[in-house]
């Protein structure tokens, strides 16, 4: 039954983000064959001479800008949406009518909106490539990977992408539950849910403070020292954000599931 | 165990205000049951806790004897009186979806139903006036094979003609064995296919008996009773 629920959570979401994704790679083709950066700041002409060129190289770079911030919206936007609309709106009438269990609606909005955010990420990085015209991009890639090596040790390519799926399914899971939350008021819902928001967010700070301390009350050196943390000291740095976060993850996922399965309250 | 559902002491309130008190109510298999109340007496109420979109406050629903849940929802199918699909998906895409989730979904009967109407397969519901998206939803939910349905105001929203088509729809697509709940205040128009009648007011089950005791012992059709149960 998740597989279904996740082919039409896809085919659902695709058509907002499909289009996106094929205008923002569409101008960042424009603008490298244009080349507006070039165009709008030669640095031998100190007052710019407003020709066709450069205004056209003004508008596509414009447009360009509009279009990356676009695709982080709407990924934004769409994660909220999905769940609210589709799972709390008029759409959930049929949705909480299908013989499917609460927790694969969830898991299923999760795993298509990690899936986006994970695409126009993607997305975004290659449009800028594109734009940017890198020189040798294989090696430079390859610099970068060693560089992480050094920091974070031999795992240190996996532990980075791992820390990004995290975070995003983090920050997803606490709207869900804020949402859910919001829910369990008879009115006022969506300013309910907003509030509910800013209330994890605040648990999940003070959690994150009390770490912190108790980190520097271990490792009494760690802030203070002035050599280059070993990538042990590091990694130990990060797996306490990391395994917060998965306890957080996992406690606002059965908060949503519960809330969902025995007080939901279809308007 | 003959009734298909069950219901002991349900209640529920929203706020300050009882939207249904009390209820116990059984209903059997094979019978067609008109839920007839006044706007706001409990009856969509009662039909969407029955489909678990509402929690109890008390109370409790049995369908087959289990509370509803993945399995009642398997053998339920419910008409909500909120329109529930997506615009953005054509009608062959939503026959798509039901066939995909409810095994006891007939396609075929449901492309039939929909060429008499003249609805397209191929035409997007954003496209679609509120009635004919009504006329969708019905379809659906009377091309599935199951053991209760629950029609919410199946009626209200379209026009007399249609009406007609609609009941007989409802009746040449339920086998004998399954139960039909609806909601309306519209009787006049259902009173001919129901077997049996429960009047719902203020929350509260003020009357259940079946439509030939109602003209036997009472005299009376359902409508004018209702007018007289419910006279303001």
């Amino acid at each position: 039954m998740l597989a279904k629920l996740l082919k039409y959570e896809v085919k659902a979401t695709a058509r907002f983000f499909l289009p996106l994704y094929v205008a923002l790679i569409a101008f960042s083709l424009i603008n490298r064959l244009l080349n507006p950066f070039e165009a709008v700041a030669s640095p031998g002409s100190p007052n710019i001479d407003l020709n066709l060129q450069v205004i056209i190289s003004i508008i596509s770079m414009m447009a360009y800008f509009a279009l990356m911030v676009g695709t982080l919206v709407m990924t934004v936007i769409v994660m909220i949406q999905r769940f609210y609309k589709n799972l709390l709106g008029d759409e959930g009438y049929l949705m909480f009518t299908l013989p499917v269990k609460t927790w694969q609606h969830i898991t299923s909005k999760l795993l298509v909106a990690m899936l986006w955010a994970v695409l126009s990420f993607l997305i975004t990085a290659v449009s800028i490539l594109i734009t940017a015209n890198v020189q040798h991009l294989g090696d430079k890639l390859r610099e970068l990977v060693d560089l992480v090596r050094t920091y974070l040790g031999p795992a240190g390519p996996f532990i980075i992408p791992a820390y990004i799926f995290l975070i995003i399914a983090f920050y997803t899971v606490m709207v869900y539950a804020a949402i859910a939350l919001g829910h369990l008021f008879d009115r006022h819902r969506l300013a309910a849910s907003f509030g509910m928001f800013c209330v994890l967010y605040f648990v999940y700070q003070i959690i994150s403070a009390a770490f912190i301390f108790l980190l520097s009350t271990t490792i009494p050196d760690f802030f203070t020292a002035s050599r280059m943390p070993t990538p042990h000291e590091l990694n130990t740095l990060l797996a306490g954000p990391a395994i917060i976060s998965i306890v957080l993850t996992a406690v606002n996922f059965t908060l949503t599931n519960i809330i969902l399965q025995t007080r939901l309250n279809l308007e | 165990m003959n009734n298909i559902l069950e219901c002991r002491n349900l209640t529920k309130i929203f706020g300050t205000k009882k939207a249904l008190d009390n209820v116990t109510l059984s209903i059997p298999r094979g019978r067609i049951v008109g839920l007839l109340g006044p706007n706001g007496s409990g009856k969509t109420t009662f039909i969407k806790l029955c489909n678990q979109l509402l929690t109890p406050t008390s109370g409790e629903i049995l369908i087959e004897g289990k509370i509803p849940g993945v399995e009642t929802k398997k053998i339920v199918s419910y008409l909500p009186e909120k329109n529930y699909l997506s615009d953005w998906m054509k009608v062959s895409d939503i026959i798509g979806l039901f066939k995909d989730f409810y095994d006891d979904f007939n396609a075929e009967k449901a492309y039939d139903m929909l060429k008499s109407l003249g609805i397209k397969p191929n035409d997007r519901l954003k496209s679609m006036s509120k009635g004919t998206k009504e006329k969708v939803q019905l379809i659906l939910v009377m091309s599935r094979e199951a053991k209760l349905y629950l029609l919410d105001e199946p009626i209200g929203g379209v026009d007399p003609a249609a009406r007609d088509y609609i009941l007989d729809t409802i009746l040449r697509n339920y086998n004998e064995n399954a139960t039909i709940i609806l909601s309306t205040h519209l009787i006049s128009d259902i009173e001919k296919i129901l077997d049996d009648v429960i009047f719902i007011k203020g929350g509260q089950i003020v009357l259940t008996k079946t439509v030939d005791e109602i003209r036997e012992e009472i005299g009376k059709s359902v409508d004018s009773l209702f007018r007289e149960v419910f006279k303001c």
